[in-house]
């Protein structure tokens, strides 16, 4: 567990915050200049808050009152910068190794992190030499390797190419399965983050305004404000139940207690061995909504759930459905009334297998 | 002609005495630069400016009178002078260090001068970043910001070892002109143009002295390029 109870002045407004951050990974959320990196900041050592505590996994790191503040290199702390920062005049390998600490046991080896990360093929080369992904990765297992309790990572996506961000993705999910550390991504970026978890922190201004799981922070006014017209994502854990090669679709299993959802997706350019887990991404203006089960459609999923909660947002309106597992669907006001949703109301979650998009 | 190449043993004193005032001078204003130089590039204290100044006082002043002031705080009359003899019996004017001293203080201000500016372009998110990783500040410095500014550091002493090389008025002041002692090249082209009939002597000398400067430009010429080679 990881407790942040600071106010640090800032020009236009004053950052505070008192909140806990427990095991996976929490996305933090927020406009630009709302204090997201600044929060990092105090966490890492970086910026010195002028009044409150913080403690990481235990470790008491800042207090105010007793006027302790653990130097930035005696905290274990993972950060990796939104432009990597790795040193431009030692290779891969020897970026890798700076932080490497001699007398203390790590949770990933070297070859470990080179394996996860795939960094193989770069080991001998500068920075200068690789693409902006790499980098990101090469950045993300030098802070592996040094051995952190949490790990902060500042806009991971902003400096990779629209359409490489999602290859970083995976990897940061694979990270947090192996070393089972917190971690804390900082983006403006909504789909991106929610790609990632469903553990949103949510600031602006320098205020929290939501912390906890994306579908019930949902409800929130302010955060629907914050929201904006962000596209929502939905994102799912799901088990390779089997693949079927002459109509080369995926078939996957969500089990939750006795309950279990069974989803058609394109199989992927990579195989998934069955039994394998995997998280799949539904864009929430994907998924359409109906009263009743349609024969004769090409769409293969037809999920059939119970409207939990119905949200307003500007022109549309969102629909969380229980379908076994939470879906948001975005719907017009015109639909709703047709369809005459409301809550309660049972209905049909309908998606395009080609709709699912797939992370190992 | 032939004669022009065969140097007489005072003459070769005087150019290996130039060329081992310039490598002690060198060797020990870089530690002292990089120091002094980050110090400058990467904090703010109140009297700043003052030491700014009295680092670049040399710069501007006529070397005698830097010559002489060195004379009147570490000659022997001097109170530091006096302590260090009676305490270690250490005299400094007029000896081989003198002739050291006066270079390092006339050429510190532009090593110091070009290893801040390296220093001052060194990216501290880089610092930071090393801090991060559990590196100390002594750490961070030696591994990240020094090999990083290491172009700098670089010209500053080739700038050094040439300063001291033609350092001639500190050096007469505080050091004197002894031959075998603190004679160097310039003071010795100096003695042998007071001689009438040296003439060749001198030119011998100088010839010497365009050479030594000659290989030495050379030389950081093809280090710097190196260096850029390796960056990529």
């Amino acid at each position: 567990m990881t407790d942040v109870d600071i106010l640090l002045p800032r020009k236009n407004f004053d950052v505070q915050i008192k909140e806990s951050f427990s095991e996976g990974i929490t996305g933090i959320f927020g406009p630009n200049g709302s204090g997201k990196t600044s929060l990092l900041h105090c966490i890492s050592g970086l910026a010195r808050p002028a009044k409150g505590k913080i403690s990481i996994e235990g470790n008491v790191v800042f207090v105010a009152d007793k006027g302790i503040h653990v130097p930035v290199e005696k905290r274990s702390i993972g950060y990796v910068f939104q432009e990597g920062r790795l040193f431009p005049h030692m290779n891969v390998e020897k970026n890798l190794l700076y932080g490497v600490k001699k007398h203390v046991i790590s949770k990933i080896t070297f070859d470990e992190v080179v394996e996860l990360l795939n960094l193989r093929h770069l080991l001998k080369s500068k920075p200068a030499q690789i693409s902006g992904g790499e980098r990101q990765r090469t950045a993300l297992g030098r802070s592996l390797l040094s051995t952190p309790n949490i790990l902060l990572l500042d806009e991971p996506f902003s400096a990779v190419d629209t359409h490489l961000r999602s290859q970083i993705i995976p990897f940061i999910i694979r990270i947090q399965q192996k070393v089972k550390i917190p971690i804390l991504v900082v983006s403006h970026d909504l789909p991106d983050l929610l790609k990632l978890t469903n553990t949103l922190f949510l600031i602006r201004d320098g205020q929290c305004i939501g912390h906890g799981e994306y579908y019930n922070l949902l409800k929130n006014r302010d955060v629907s404000e914050l929201f904006g017209d962000c596209t929502l994502v939905n994102t799912l854990d799901m088990e390779v139940k089997q693949n079927t090669e002459q109509n080369g679709l995926t078939l996957l299993e969500y089990k939750k207690g006795e309950k279990t959802v069974l989803v058609k997706c394109e199989k992927s350019k990579e195989n998934y061995e069955v039994g394998s887990r995997i998280k799949i991404f539904i864009h929430a203006d994907d998924i359409a909504l109906s009263g009743e089960f349609i024969n004769g459609i090409s769409i293969q999923n037809q999920l059939q759930g119970e409207v939990t909660d119905l949200i307003e947002r500007g022109s549309t309106l969102l629909c969380v459905a229980d379908v076994g597992f939470r879906l948001v669907v975005e719907i017009t006001a015109e639909s709703q009334k047709r369809l005459k949703i409301s809550k309660g109301s049972t209905i049909w979650c309908l998606f395009k297998s080609v709709a699912i998009d797939v992370v190992g | 002609m032939t004669g022009l190449f065969r140097l007489n043993d005072s003459e070769i004193q005087a150019v290996n005495l130039s060329i081992e005032v310039a490598v002690y001078c060198t060797l020990i204003s870089i530690p002292l630069a990089l120091v002094t130089g980050s110090i400058m590039a990467r904090h703010n204290f109140i009297g700043k400016s003052l030491i700014d100044s009295i680092i670049h006082l040399p710069l501007v002043m006529p070397p005698v009178t830097t010559g002489y002031l060195l004379l009147l705080l570490l000659g022997s009359k001097s109170h530091i002078g006096s302590w260090l003899f009676t305490t270690f019996g250490i005299k400094l004017a007029f000896q081989f260090q003198a002739a050291v001293i006066a270079s390092i203080v006339v050429s510190f201000p532009l090593i110091v001068r070009s290893v801040r500016t390296a220093m001052e372009m060194v990216d501290t998110g880089l610092e930071e970043a090393s801090r991060i990783l559990g590196a100390g500040k002594v750490k961070t410095f030696l591994r990240i910001t020094v090999p990083l500014a290491l172009p700098g550091v670089f010209s500053g002493a080739i700038l050094a070892f040439a300063r001291s090389l033609g350092e001639f008025g500190a050096t007469i002041t505080f050091a004197g002109n002894i031959a075998g002692e603190t004679q160097t090249l310039p003071l010795a082209i100096f003695s042998y143009m007071q001689v009438p009939g040296k003439d060749e002597a001198t030119f011998k000398l100088v010839l010497i002295s365009v050479l030594i400067s000659f290989i030495a430009m050379a030389l950081s010429e093809w280090c710097i390029k190196r260096m850029k080679h390796d960056r990529r």
